[in-house]
Formats: C-alpha cells, structure tokens, sequence
C-alpha cells in the first residue's frame, strides 16, 4: 500500500463560516481590551493633563472684547459650520463664571502675551491679567516691569507669614479650643468650680492669641496688586491669595517641567480649597488609607480564625458546609446592604448606646451614634470578611495533606501544625485575600457613603490633641470625592479636571494593590512551595 | 531514649487546647456576626407588618356639663371641652382637675350654644347660640419652661362672628353649616338652609393700599340643594363643597370665582350619617348607616372633566357612623359606631389598623391628638384620653407592590416617591417601580457583557496561544479591580454627553464593525501561511482590535451622514415621532456601557475557568475525527462548560442587580416603571443611598429601605445558590468524561 502525501484540504463553506464565527469572537476579545485602553486612555490623558499649564491666550472679539484666558476645548458649532472654542477666563469675582464659550468666526485675532499672569488664588479660582502694580495699603512700591522680580520675592516671605499664621490657628489656638471643649464636657457632667476657673484662664489665652491672630493677618493682607484684566479693568488681588503666580508664556520647557512636578505634589500633599474643587487631596488620601489600615487589623484575625475553624477545627458535616455556602453568598451580597446593616447596628445601635452611657451630657449631638472612621471601617471589615474567609480557605485547602500528617507524626500539637506548618504555607491565599480585600476596600463607596463619610472633613482623624486618634470623627475617601466632587459641587466643569485627576490616582492606588498582591502571591508560593512528596 | 521525654510537656498541651479554644470561638463568632446581619435586617422589617394599638389610658368624670367638642393640647397634659351652656372647661389629664374656666366671648344673652361643631382635624370650633348666630373659636395652647418643667396655658382666641346673611336679609334657620380656615385665616362657610337652598359665604378683608385701612368684605351666593342633606362639609381651600344625603347620595359643588357650580352627584348605597376630611382636605370620608367608612376624591369621568369617585372603604363596624376624627400627621382617621365601636383606619394603605370599643360608648365627641399619638373621647358623663400607638399604618402587602390610588392621581398606581414638600404629603412608597428598575438596568448591562465575556472567554481559551493567555487573563482580571465610582464617573460625565452626539454612530456601528471584523479576517487567512505562522495563534485578536478602532473611527466620521440619511437630520426627534419615546442624556444605554464593563471581568473570569477545564482529550478527540476548530469549540467544549458558563452569567447577574455607584451617577435616578432603553431609571441600591440618610430612625421609610435591602439580598442568594446548585449538578454529569 502506498500512502499518498494528502493535499492541503480545500476550505469548504462551513470551514468559511467556521473562521467568520471566529473572527467575530476574537473580536468580541478585542472589543474588551479596547474597552479597558479606551478607559484607562480617556482617564489617563484628561487627568494627567489637569497639571499641564497651558499658554494664555489673549483673543480680540469682533466688537472689541479683549478675553484672556486657556483654550480648554473646541467643538464644532450647533449649527456645524464653524467651530467654537471653550476658554477658561477665570476670575469669577470678576464676572462670575469660570468658563467661555466662543465662536471662531467672532475672533478677530490671537496672540500670546508675554506679560500674560495666571495666579491660582486660595478663592474665586484662577486669575488671569498683567500686573500694573504692586501696592502696600496705600503706598505704590513697585510698577510695570519692576513688579513680576517684587512679586515673586514677596511671595516667597508671604509663604513664611502664612505659615506662622497657619501654626498660630491650627496648632496653638487649635489645642487651646481642644482643652476648652473638654473643660465644658466636664463641667456639664460634673460643674466643679475649678474647672470652671481652669475654662476662664484658658479662655482669656484664646482671645489673647486671637488677637495676635488678627494683627498677623492684617500685615499679610496689606500687600496687594492691581491687576489689568483682558477688558483692561483693574482688580485688586491680595498677595496674601496667591498660590502661584505663573507667567505661562514665559516659561521654558524646563519650568514647565518643573510647575509640573510642583503641581502633582501638590495635588497628593495638600488640603483641599474652594469647596473641593482646587487644591490636594491629601484627607481624602488620608483618609482612605486610614480606613484601610483599621479595616485590615479588624479583617485580618477574624477572617483567618474563620477560616481555620472550618476547615481544621469543625467537624464536617451538614452543618459545615451550609455555613460555608452562606460564607460564598455573601461574598455576593451587595454593599450596600450591608452599609444599611452598618448604620442601623453599628451607628443607630451600638454607637447610640455609647453615646447614652458615656457621653450622655453632649446629647443631642451625637458623638458614636453618627458616622465614624470607625463605623465605616468595621463596616468594611463585615463586607470583605468573606472574600479573605474564602481565599485563606483556598489557601488552607492547597497544604497537602501528607504535610499536616508529617507533621503531627512527628509529635506537633495540632496547634503547633497550625501555626508553624500550615500557616506559613497558606500565607500566600492569605495575603491575597487581605488585599483584595484592602483594594475593594479602598473602591468602595456606597455603603461608607451611609456610615460615615463627608464631602469636607474639619480636621483628619489624627491629630496633635489627645486622644490623638479620634475615630469617632467623619472623614474623607477618594470615593467619595469623585462622586462629591463630581456630581454635587456648585461648579461640576471646573471641578472635571480635579475629578479625573482623583479619579487616576484611584485607579492608580487600586492597581498597584493588586499587582502587589500578584506578585506577592508568586513570590510566597515558590518561597513556601511544598513539594509534591 | 526515656519514658518520659515521650510525654508531651503540659505547656504544649495547654497551648493547644486554648489555641483549639480560641479558633473555634472565634471563628464561630465571625460566622455568627456574619450571618446576625440578614437577622438584624429582618429584625427591622419585622415592625413594618404589625397593626396599631389603642390603648385606654385615663377616664375622668364631667360634671354634667355634656360637652359638644373636645380639644386636647400637643403634649397630652390638658383638654379642653366646650358645653352648650356656653362653659369652656379645661381640665389637667393627669388628675382630672378642672384648671381653667375660660370666657368665649360670646355674649350670654344671645342663648345657650344650640350647636357645637369641630372644624375637622383643627382645634378650632364653630358654635351656633339659640338665636342662630354664629362664632368661630380657636383652642391654642401657650408653653413655657420654668426651670426645665413644661408649663402649658390654655390660650382661647375671641370668637370671630360669622354672618351667613347680611344686615338686610331675613334670616333663615339652618339645617347644616360648615365652616372653614384657610392658610390665611379667612372664614368661609357653606350652609343649607331649611328652605332646601345652599348659601356659600366668604369674609375676605381688604386693605386699602392708600390709608392701610382694612375693610370686611363678604361675599354670598345662593343655590338651589336637596332637602334631605345630613352632613355638610368645606374645605379648608374653600373650592369644594360636599353634602351627605339621607338618601346614600354625595353631593359636590366645585366653587369658582366665589360661587358653587354646578353640582355633581356620586351614589354611596346608604344614607350617609358623618363626614370628615382627611389631612389636606384632599379626600373626603364618609360614614353611612350600615357602618361602612368611604373614601372619596375627584376622578376624570368619561365625558371630561371630573367626578367624585369612591377609591375605597372599610366594612369594620356594622353600627351607622356617628363620630369621625381625622389624623392630624397622616391619612389615617378615628371612627365611632352607635354602638360604641371604635375603630383606625388608615386610607392609602386601606387598612383597618385597630378594632375596638370607645370607653365612653356611642359619642360623637372625639378629637385625634396633635402629635398623632393619642385621641380624646368625650361621653356625656365621662372624659377618656386613649394612647394611639401606630408607627406604620402606610404599609400594607398592596401599597408596597400593588396599584394604590393616590390623591390626585387618575387612576391607580405604582408609584414611589417618599417624601414631598409638606406636611400634608401622601407618601408613595411602592417598591415595584424600583424592583422594575433593577432589572432594568441589569437587563441592559447583560445584554453587552454576556455575548462579550462569554464569546471573548471562549476565545482567550480555545483559540489563543497560552503565552497570549497569560497577559490577557490578568489584563481582564485587573478590569475586575476597577472601582465601579470611577466607572460611574466616567458613564455620568464624559459618556452620557459624548453619546448622545454620536447615537447614529452607534447603531451605524452595529452594522459596520462587524462588516470590518469579517473582512479583516477573510484578509488575515487570504495572507499566505509562511507569514500567517510568524504570529503566535490568537493574534488575530490583536489585529482585530485595531480592525475595530479603525471601524469605529469610520462610524462616528460618518455620524453626520448617517444622522441625515437615515434619521432624518435628528435622531431624537425621530426617535419620538417613530415611538413616542424621549431621550434621556443619562439613560439605560450609559448604564448598560458602564454596568456592563464591570461585569464583564467576572463573567469573563469564571467562564473562562469553565473552558479551560474542559478535558484535554475531548477537544483532542473531535478534531481527530476531523472537524475544525470552530466545530469543536461550538459542540463539544461549549456544552461541556455550560455549566460553568452559566454559573458565571448568575454571579455577572448578582452582581449587577446590587451595583450602586455606576446607577447613582450614570442615570437620572428618576423611579420610572418604563423599560424604555431611553431614559433613566431608580434602582433599589441606589435608591436606599440616597434616602436613608434622610430617613428618620426607626420610621417606615428607614424600615422600607431595610425592606428593599433584604429584597436585594433575596435576589443575590437566589442568583448564587442557583448558580452553585447547577453547577454541582451539571458538573456531576459531566464528570464521568
């Protein structure tokens, strides 16, 4: 017999329909990558861009407007036929919107002046203007050209005067009005009259430093600049507002550069300003990874001690193995059920019932039975219990079984087993529980948005006063702050590009999470693999 | 080797067993605390089912003085009654002394008080003296505190005179009146007259813009009414008047421009003995002779215009209605029977919240207590305060997923809308409308995930080098980690607007990516197969996803053409002359984008697994005999999986059903009953986020959101345990293979 060599087969019209059905389905798979680059793309790009500074443009309008201002967009016209511009014009002191739109065809010409400031002000936003001139109550010091150097030297002794004043309001008088507070708490339970006597002496130190407060700001609000604006109208702008004061057209690559990095710092060190819409996000920073950290000491023990229990401790049976079909449903439960369940045991329930055994002198107001870092923590901890009850369970479950009876031959207690074979040899299923269960943790918005968050928090929850670590006090989340900021604030378009910038930064913290937890497994699973005996 | 170092040292024991102690105590208390949640839940709704209770609390004795109205203060500490001798006596109801005798005003020689009539739900009586004339008096109460005690004064206004005929006309005794406040403080009053004839009169006063002078001014009109009215009624907006007739009819007269129109009668089936309003004067209460309570309010009738209809009623008390006594927070109203029954029944929910008798017996005197809480019953001898406990009367099985006919409303409905701007609002609170709107936006987020997760799923295992394979699955899994807010942020802000400009591109789209997607491929295997070989199995995915950039790029170039071509210039005009349906900028589309991306990575995930677990033997063994890879996929490793897939779709679906952030922010949040994929809906997650911060605690509308949280557990645990169950049954039999 002769084997002849097959020819290639001829593709028929099922094989045809075969590789259209395929090419569909690869596309299917592309369409969900290109939906995570779009995303990831768009995200990137709007917040990243947020710190670029853009050149000031000064436009002539037919009918001789003079507008000033950073193109921000272009789209075609209602009517497409031209296009308009969005230009972001600030001073809202001034005319009392942020933004522009004009049409391209009312622009008569365009240019980018030199002498062209933006200022980011501690309120109205952005400034956008030349200097006149630099003034001192009523004295002019400086005009012109001699004013940008003035400017900038001035701003530099400005940033000290603000600082003393910041020391002298929030740390100094800030602990005196902390005592004062608990001074009243303790007259309230108890109206001793040496309290009472303590609360005055403590209360004439307050108005003394009250009033150096005020003289200080008088002096850091003397200084002053007149400033034109695109029309040529003069504004007064105090030194003392001034962030930054930025010739945007002036700049060389390099400062830019560097406004940059300043601005990203920024934007992660520092408070927030102008109702959120301005500044850093430091305590929503703060207090996200705050609640994460309570979170995790709460989660931790009583995950792994779950976990361990079912499968080392409880006998198998019936009974067993409904509790860990109810473990895995709830891993399904939404969050928000059991944000109800936060704020009606914990809050209404337990912290009610604080509040009436320990602090029953400042009722009405509540001090545990509202929302809390610390409700909306354990809050958490109830949410994500599951997820790392079930992955320390996996993780328990991958320990052959020769390893535990090794061990116990050789004469371990069982806890012994526990605690030095088995445990060691789970710790990757446990670690990537806990942080998947810290980065949905660090996503999850809705059920803190119940239990105990707020758009602007007074003060973190640490701080210099004793007890020094307040967990009854609400605080701020990165959540949180886009959904606020995003679809709450009074000026939601000024706002975007703080929300995208959030919105990265998440995204950011939530990716190097998990790719930590990746890694981390990986590493752990070689470091402790067991081999297959 | 010694005995004894064969014995384990009691430390170690020791250790173990408080280690055995500690975990099992400590585990067992987690799972306990986890599972306490669902009963702490359930422990809440639980109220919400319960009925009222009225309990008696004090009786005190009159001393003859047959009292024809009772008016109790907000905190219970003291009544008022007002005797036809013209004695108003104010007694203490914590020991039943009499406090206070106050002065009406109204002259005694003008004769004992022939009628004492309480102003529905107001502290307010209307008096007609023997001689017919008639005054109107106001019952406050004035609170003060000395040193942390309550003290609350009796505070009687002067009796304002109310003139139903002007100096030159006769009088003429009157059958029935009724008089009435509204938010001014104008009187108006309705009376039928015993010549069978019905007089509308208002005082209004006017102020001279010049002297600042205020003049009386009255106004009276007549008409023509039925001779056997028994109740009369209006209402405190003075534009509706409504008489009872012994002959089971009710009358109502629409008054515009100061007089009564026309009247329009609606038949009741037995004569009617009592009338009241409930709070707002929206809805009419009626008692007749057999004991039966009837709601009634203005309906649309087939001609046009409007009837009175009858919405509902209650059948409790068999005895005719002598005494009703509207709540003054809620639609809820006190009804005494001739044979001194008692009973609460609340209007909306139509529940007969509590059954009883009056301690007092057959009397028509009662007042509801301000603070809703309680009620005052007056008997000839004898005055009882009564306790009202009634923290949910709104809800009933059929107010919180049936049609309920709301005030002002055309016909029955399901509606929510919990709160309104006033006191006197009706709360909707019908959880259908939100139920609809969960699996609404489940419906359109599924209809994207599951073909794309699923087919992608399929691909990325069967048909994709596992090199590829293993950047692509973390790739997706990381999609997983995506906080759904940003996802939301996103949909709501820079789709939902972007959309609506590019909707023709959209659908242009449908038809042109895969047009593009099967050309690229004809091209791809047309390439000859030296260079086909270079590239690792699954790139064509890679490929394709530029195919599909490139496509949609196309698409939204085209939007304009296409916008005019087809859609005739604008796309939502045309899409509301075609279906009548309008467009919302955040609509089920955006949420369908964004839900729809968040759980894409689940289904993908878990799907995925299922295919990769198919046997390595069985793909093996279809191929050898000869079919293609696509055949095999389709027939033999897809039917393998499905219970994996299927497994998968469940926990896609529990998970969409609880999303809340990416409904918060990417719809309009507006309850509406309407699967149109246009416009925006209320989902029970994000619904409970929104309210129950506002909620009071422990009120029905905190219980309620506790209700819609325990229905959304319910469908996860259907959605997961079915999962679980099929895919442990499927996978046993496919076990053997």
């Amino acid at each position: 017999m002769v084997l002849k060599a097959n020819k290639p087969k001829r593709r028929s019209a099922q094989d045809r329909l075969s590789d259209a059905a395929t090419s569909l389905c690869s596309a299917a798979l592309a369409m969900n990558l290109l939906m995570v680059i779009a995303l990831l793309a768009v995200l990137g790009y709007n917040g990243l861009s947020y710190f670029w500074q853009r050149p000031l443009v000064e436009m002539h309008l037919a009918g001789s407007e003079v507008v000033l201002g950073e193109i921000h967009e272009r789209k075609p016209t209602v009517d497409a036929e031209a296009h308009r511009v969005r230009i972001k014009t600030g001073n809202r002191d001034v005319t009392g919107s942020d933004f522009r739109w004009i049409d391209e065809r009312d622009i008569e010409s365009k240019s980018r002046p030199e002498s062209a400031m933006v200022f980011e002000r501690m309120e109205y936003g952005n400034f956008y203007g030349t200097i006149d001139s630099l003034h001192r109550e009523d004295e002019t010091l400086v005009h012109g050209d001699q004013a940008w150097p003035a400017l900038q030297r001035m701003l530099k002794q400005k940033r000290g005067e603000k600082k003393s004043i910041h020391r002298l309001e929030k740390r100094e008088m800030g602990k005196l009005n902390h005592r004062i507070e608990r001074l009243r708490i303790g007259i309230l339970r108890s109206d001793d009259p040496g309290l009472r006597e303590q609360k005055r002496v403590l209360e004439a130190e307050f108005e003394e430093l009250s009033q150096q407060l005020f003289s200080l700001r008088d002096t850091y609000a003397a200084e002053y600049l007149v400033m034109k604006t695109g029309d040529g109208i003069d504004h007064r702008v105090p030194v003392g507002d001034i962030v930054r004061a930025i010739p945007a057209n002036r700049q060389s690559v390099l400062d830019k550069a560097g406004l940059y990095v300043s601005r990203v710092v920024e934007f992660v060190v520092d408070d927030p300003r102008e109702s959120n819409t301005e500044g850093g996000i430091f305590p929503a920073l703060f207090g996200t990874v705050m609640m994460v950290f309570i979170m995790s000491f709460a989660v931790a023990p009583l995950g792994v001690l779950a976990a361990l229990y079912l499968r080392e401790y409880a006998k198998q049976g019936l009974l067993v193995r409904i509790v860990r079909v109810a473990v895995n449903n709830l891993a399904g439960v939404p969050s928000i059920v059991y944000g109800v369940f936060g704020l009606g045991f914990f809050v209404y329930f337990i912290g009610d019932g604080i509040d009436r055994m320990f602090f029953s002198e400042v009722l009405p107001t509540p001090t545990w039975g509202t929302g809390g870092i610390l409700w909306g923590s354990l809050t958490l901890a109830l949410l994500t219990v599951p997820v790392v009850i079930v992955a320390t369970e996996e993780g328990l479950a991958a320990v052959p079984r020769i390893v535990r009876e090794g061990s116990l031959a050789l004469g371990a207690t069982k806890f012994e087993t526990t605690w030095r074979v088995v445990l060691p040899a789970s710790a990757p299923g446990i670690l990537t529980g806990m942080i998947l269960a810290m980065s949905r943790a660090a996503g999850e918005v809705a059920p803190l948005m119940i239990v105990g968050m707020v758009k602007l928090a007074p003060s973190l929850p640490i701080d210099g006063n004793y007890p020094f670590v307040h967990l009854e006090r609400k605080f701020m989340h990165l959540g949180f702050h886009i959904y606020d900021v995003g679809f709450q604030s009074p000026n939601v378009e000024a706002a975007k590009p703080l929300v995208f910038a959030t919105a990265l930064l998440l995204i950011v913290v939530v990716t190097f999470m998990n790719l930590g937890a990746i890694a981390v497994r990986n590493r752990l699973r070689r470091k402790y693999a067991t081999s297959a005996v | 080797m010694k005995p004894e170092s064969f014995r384990t040292p009691r430390r170690r024991l020791l250790s173990d067993r408080i280690a055995r102690g500690l975990v099992s105590g400590g585990g067992m208390a987690t799972i306990a605390g986890i599972l306490g949640i669902l009963f702490f839940i359930f422990i809440e709704i639980l109220p919400l089912f319960g009925s009222a209770d009225v309990a008696l609390t004090a009786r005190f004795p009159l001393d003859g003085e047959e009292p024809g109205a009772v008016v109790v203060d907000e905190h219970r500490t003291h009544a008022a009654t007002f005797a036809a001798d013209g004695q108003i006596v104010v007694r203490s109801l914590a020991t039943g002394d009499v406090t206070h005798r106050l002065d009406s005003g109204i002259d005694p020689t003008l004769g004992p008080w022939k009628r004492i009539q309480q102003i529905p739900g107001e502290p307010r009586v209307a008096i007609e003296t023997a001689g017919g004339d008639l005054f109107a008096l106001t019952m406050d109460w004035t609170i003060e505190f000395d040193e942390a005690t309550r003290v609350i004064t009796p505070d009687l206004s002067r009796a304002v005179p109310f003139d139903f005929f002007d100096e030159e006309t006769a009088r003429i005794p009157l059958q029935q009146f009724s008089l009435a406040f509204d938010d001014d403080g104008a009187i108006a009053g309705a009376a039928i007259t015993e010549d069978g004839r019905l007089l509308f009169a208002r005082q209004s006063i006017e102020e001279d813009f010049m002297s600042g002078e205020e003049t009386t001014v009255w106004e009276r009109t007549w008409r023509e009414a039925p001779g056997d009215v028994s109740s009369l009624l209006l209402d405190r907006q003075h534009t509706n008047i409504f008489a009872g007739t012994e002959s089971g009819a009710v009358i109502w007269w629409v008054i515009d421009d100061g007089e009564p129109q026309e009247p329009r009668t609606a038949e009741n089936e037995a004569p009617i003995t009592a009338m009241t309003f409930l709070i707002g004067d929206q809805s009419l209460i009626t008692g007749d002779v057999t004991g039966r309570l009837g709601v009634w309010f203005p309906v649309p009738s087939e001609g046009g215009g409007d009837r009175l209809g009858r919405i509902r009623g209650s059948t409790q008390q068999k005895a005719p209605i002598v005494g009703l006594s509207p709540s003054p927070r809620d639609k809820g109203v006190l009804s005494v029977d001739a044979s001194g029954g008692m009973a609460l029944y609340y209007s909306t929910s139509n529940r007969l919240l509590w059954s009883g008798n009056s301690p007092v017996g057959a009397s028509s005197v009662l007042y509801y207590a301000p603070k809703a809480n309680g009620a005052i019953v007056a008997g000839a001898d004898e005055l009882a305060l009564l306790d009202i406990d009634n923290p949910h009367p709104e809800i009933g099985w059929n107010a919180l997923f049936g049609r309920v006919w709301y005030e002002g409303y055309d016909q029955p409905e399901r509606v929510w809308q919990s709160t309104g701007g006033t006191d006197v609002f009706e709360p909707k609170l019908s959880l259908t409308p939100l139920i609809v709107g969960t699996f609404k936006g489940t419906f359109y987020s599924l209809i994207l995930a599951i073909p794309l997760a699923v087919l992608g799923a399929m691909y990325t295992s069967q048909f994709m080098h596992p090199r590829l394979r293993r950047t692509v699955k973390p790739t997706v899994e990381l999609m997983a980690a995506l906080p759904s807010v940003v996802l939301g942020f996103l949909a709501g802000l820079w789709l939902a607007p972007r959309l609506e400009m590019v909707l023709p591109a959209l659908v242009a789209m449908l038809v042109i990516v895969p047009a593009f997607v099967l050309l690229a491929g004809v091209g791809w295997r047309s390439l000859p197969n030296g260079y086909r070989h270079r590239f690792p199995d699954g790139f064509e995915a890679l490929l394709q996803l530029f195919v599909i950039a490139i496509a949609m790029f196309v698409a939204f170039r085209l939007n304009g053409v296409f916008e005019a071509q087809v859609f005739a210039g604008d796309v939502r005009q045309w899409l509301f002359d075609t279906t009548g349906l309008r467009y919302d900028q955040r609509n089920a589309i955006v949420v369908g984008l964004a839900m729809g991306f968040a759980v894409i990575p689940i289904i993908f995930s878990i799907a995925e697994d299922a295919f990769s677990n198919v046997p390595q033997n069985l793909v093996s063994g279809s191929l050898a005999l000869g079919a293609n890879r696509w055949q095999t996929v389709t027939r033999v490793v897809l039917p393998t999986a499905s219970p994996g897939i299927f497994s998968a779709i469940m926990i896609g679906f529990g998970r969409a059903i609880g999303e809340t952030m990416i409904v918060l922010m990417a719809t309009g949040n507006t309850p509406l009953m309407d699967w149109s994929p246009f416009n925006g809906f209320r989902t029970l997650s994000a619904n409970i986020a929104v309210e129950i911060p506002e909620a009071p605690h422990s009120g029905t509308l905190y219980r309620v959101l506790f209700l819609a949280a325990a229905l959304l557990f319910v469908f996860t645990f259907v959605a997961n345990t079915g999962a679980e169950l099929i895919r442990q049954r499927l996978r046993k039999r496919y076990a053997q293979l």
